[in-house]
């Protein structure tokens, strides 16, 4: 089993982001993370394969300082990793993400000499939150995706993919090559052991360019790309909620109830 | 950071933080009251290696140095002085086992922490606590093994321990010279834990008696020549002093942060009590204290590890560090004033913790007289 998980690298989701006197995300003095999602994705590959067998690789696209990130996938599942590095990419939206991504599949199967069968990627990144690579990589490449899995199992040549809707959850077969997106599962990804992080520091991260990728200028880029940023706001600020929590389930519905029949919800 | 550690150590040490912060720091609170052993905790940090960080590298260990191991025990103490005395006191049991055991046995023990285990020293009993060398648990010859008989008392991973090196008396009419050091491994018959000291603090730590009754161990259990295990258990402790001082600056500085951080946003006479100087002065003092108890550790920790002596320094560090983790944790109370006093806040527990560091691995009056043994040797 080929696996592949993406992983972006995104300021810390537990730290608030204000925006600067220019109007850009003030980011430079919050830590940089793996994208949570993406941990999950690597967690649920490093359990798939514990239980299968194979190989993961993680790959980055971003500056060579992901590969902070990428030393600590490699103490917790990956096998291998990879960075795509070019300043052309910087600013491309999702598609144009995607389609470099599409790129490094390519080259890193040619470098390897494999096919990957499943590609993981996190549902959404914690900063752009826009949950559109993964569906629009799939396209790239030609293969079927299912979006916000909690929960795969192997199937023979197909994978069994439980994913989570907003009324409950859908169990779909994909054949693969697959692309799934992974949504929080029930479990907690791994810690890395001193061990496996020492071991991880000292593995190599090989950088990937455009040359090497062979990807056409004119797809990538923020003059290339079909998502233009106007202006950013900060999310306004809500009230704070009240918390409602009677002995009995029913007690705690009949205050909710009332609480919402006087502020005249009902 | 105040240790100078490299890039590889500080990666590390933010690894054991980010564990510490998610796992440890606020469950060990409700462990802290009910006084149980919180062994999920404990399997989590086994799991992922914290009881071997300084098992030598050519017996699976990380082969970290002095300085980094400080660094990683300081933030678990920091979390919770429970949580590092339980990891640190595995340690001080495989010491001696280092300094003095055939290759076989450090073989095994060693893997025993790589594997995620637990270990106990077996020095203290009712009689012999800071006069060590008053130790009745004896050591019979009997053929090719031993028959041990005696308690051991406040025995720190005791009723968990996978091993224990124990000090007992093979020759009673040569006093200390008559005593040595023995490897047992857990289960051995005759062999028993008392129950769980109910402790002032440190409560995530499980202490207990150890029992020996007519407990047979083979002569290849014995630790280095006859006669010399008193010598060992010294050796042994000024090995790991330095090492204590590093929990206790753990316990200082977790009590320095909460003083600041309430200092910040209590409000009295119309500003932040961090605005009016009594309180910064008291601030600055905790710095002061912590940070020279930090350096004093570092520093007998640099000398052990480039081969120079250090008794002296080490026995200065455990014994200042033990000193101010308590008046550091007495003026955070203070700064918190009511709520200080309340066990809703954190800063009482550090009280409770940091009192053991003036006591254990040798009671700080010990550390006083090691240290003017030194001090009048330099004037001759």
């Amino acid at each position: 089993m080929e696996i592949l998980v993406c992983v972006k690298q995104v300021p810390d989701d537990s730290v608030k982001v204000v925006l600067n006197g220019s109007g850009q995300p003030a980011i430079d003095k919050i830590a940089p993370v793996a994208n949570a999602f993406d941990t999950y994705a690597l967690e649920m590959a490093a359990r798939f394969k514990e239980a299968n067998g194979g190989t993961i690789t993680a790959v980055s696209i971003g500056p060579d300082e992901f590969k902070t990130s990428l030393k600590n996938c490699l103490a917790v599942g990956a096998d291998k990793a990879y960075v795509v590095t070019d300043a052309s990419y910087d600013g491309s939206d999702s598609l144009a993400t995607a389609y470099v991504l599409s790129k490094a599949v390519a080259k890193i199967e040619e470098l390897e000499g494999v096919k990957f069968d499943i590609i993981f990627c996190g549902k959404e990144t914690t900063d752009s939150t826009t949950a559109l690579v993964g569906p629009e990589l799939a396209e790239k490449l030609g293969v079927g995706v299912v979006t916000c899995v909690t929960e795969l199992a192997l199937n023979g040549d197909k994978i069994d993919a439980k994913q989570e809707t907003e009324e409950g959850y859908n169990t779909i077969e994909v054949a693969m090559p697959a692309v799934l997106t992974i949504n929080k599962p029930h479990y907690d990804p791994r810690y890395p052991t001193m061990k496996s992080k020492m071991a991880a520091r000292r593995k190599q991260i090989p950088t990937l360019t455009s040359a090497d990728l062979g990807t056409d200028a004119s797809l990538v880029g923020a003059a290339n790309s079909a998502v233009k940023t106007i202006s950013l706001s900060e999310p306004t600020k809500k009230q704070a909620g009240i918390k409602i929590n009677e002995k009995t389930f029913e007690e705690t519905f009949a205050k909710a109830m009332a609480v919402m029949t006087e502020a005249k919800i009902f | 950071m105040a240790y100078i550690i490299s890039d590889e150590a500080k990666d590390l040490l933010a690894d054991v933080k980010k564990f510490c912060d998610k796992e440890v720091r606020q469950q060990c609170k409700e462990y802290d009251i009910s006084g149980e052993f919180p062994k999920e905790i404990y399997d989590k940090a086994l799991e992922i290696g914290l009881s071997a960080i300084e098992v030598p590298q050519q017996y699976g260990g990380l082969g970290l140095d002095h300085i980094t191991c400080a660094a990683l025990f300081e933030e678990m103490a920091k979390a919770d002085a429970g949580f590092y005395t339980t990891m640190s006191a595995s340690f001080l049991a495989l010491t001696p086992v280092l300094l003095v055991g055939t290759e076989e046995q450090k073989k095994w023990a060693c893997n025993k922490l790589v594997e995620g285990g637990y270990a106990s020293f077996g020095l203290t009993e009712p009689m012999a606590g800071s006069d060590a060398s008053n130790v009745k648990t004896t050591a019979v010859k009997d053929g090719d093994d031993y028959i041990l008989n005696g308690r051991k008392c406040f025995i720190t991973n005791a009723p968990v321990a996978d091993f224990y090196v124990i000090i007992a008396s093979t020759n009673k009419s040569k006093g200390v010279a008559g005593l040595s050091a023995f490897l047992v491994p857990k289960g051995t018959k005759g062999l028993s834990t008392g129950k769980h000291e109910n402790k002032m603090g440190i409560r995530t730590s499980i202490t207990s008696d150890v029992i020996m009754e007519d407990m047979r161990i083979p002569q290849s259990a014995r630790l280095g020549r006859e006669g010399t295990g008193f010598i060992t258990a010294m050796k042994t402790l000024d090995m790991s002093r330095a090492y204590v001082g590093c929990g206790a600056v753990g316990i200082a500085q977790r009590a320095l942060e909460e003083a600041v951080e309430y200092s910040k946003t209590r409000v009295t006479f119309g500003k932040p009590i961090c605005q009016h100087e009594a309180i910064q002065f008291m601030i600055a003092d905790m710095d002061i204290k912590t940070e020279t108890a930090r350096q004093m550790v570092a520093h007998a920790l640099t000398l052990q590890q480039n081969g120079k002596p250090f008794s002296r320094e080490s026995a200065i560090a455990k014994c200042y560090a033990g000193d101010i983790a308590v008046e550091v944790a007495l003026d955070a109370i203070q700064i918190l004033g009511g709520y200080g006093y309340s066990k809703e806040y954190p800063v009482e527990k550090l009280l409770r913790d940091a009192k053991i560091f003036q006591i254990y691995e040798g009671t700080n009056q010990i550390q006083r007289a090691v240290i003017a043994k030194a001090a009048m040797r330099m004037r001759k």
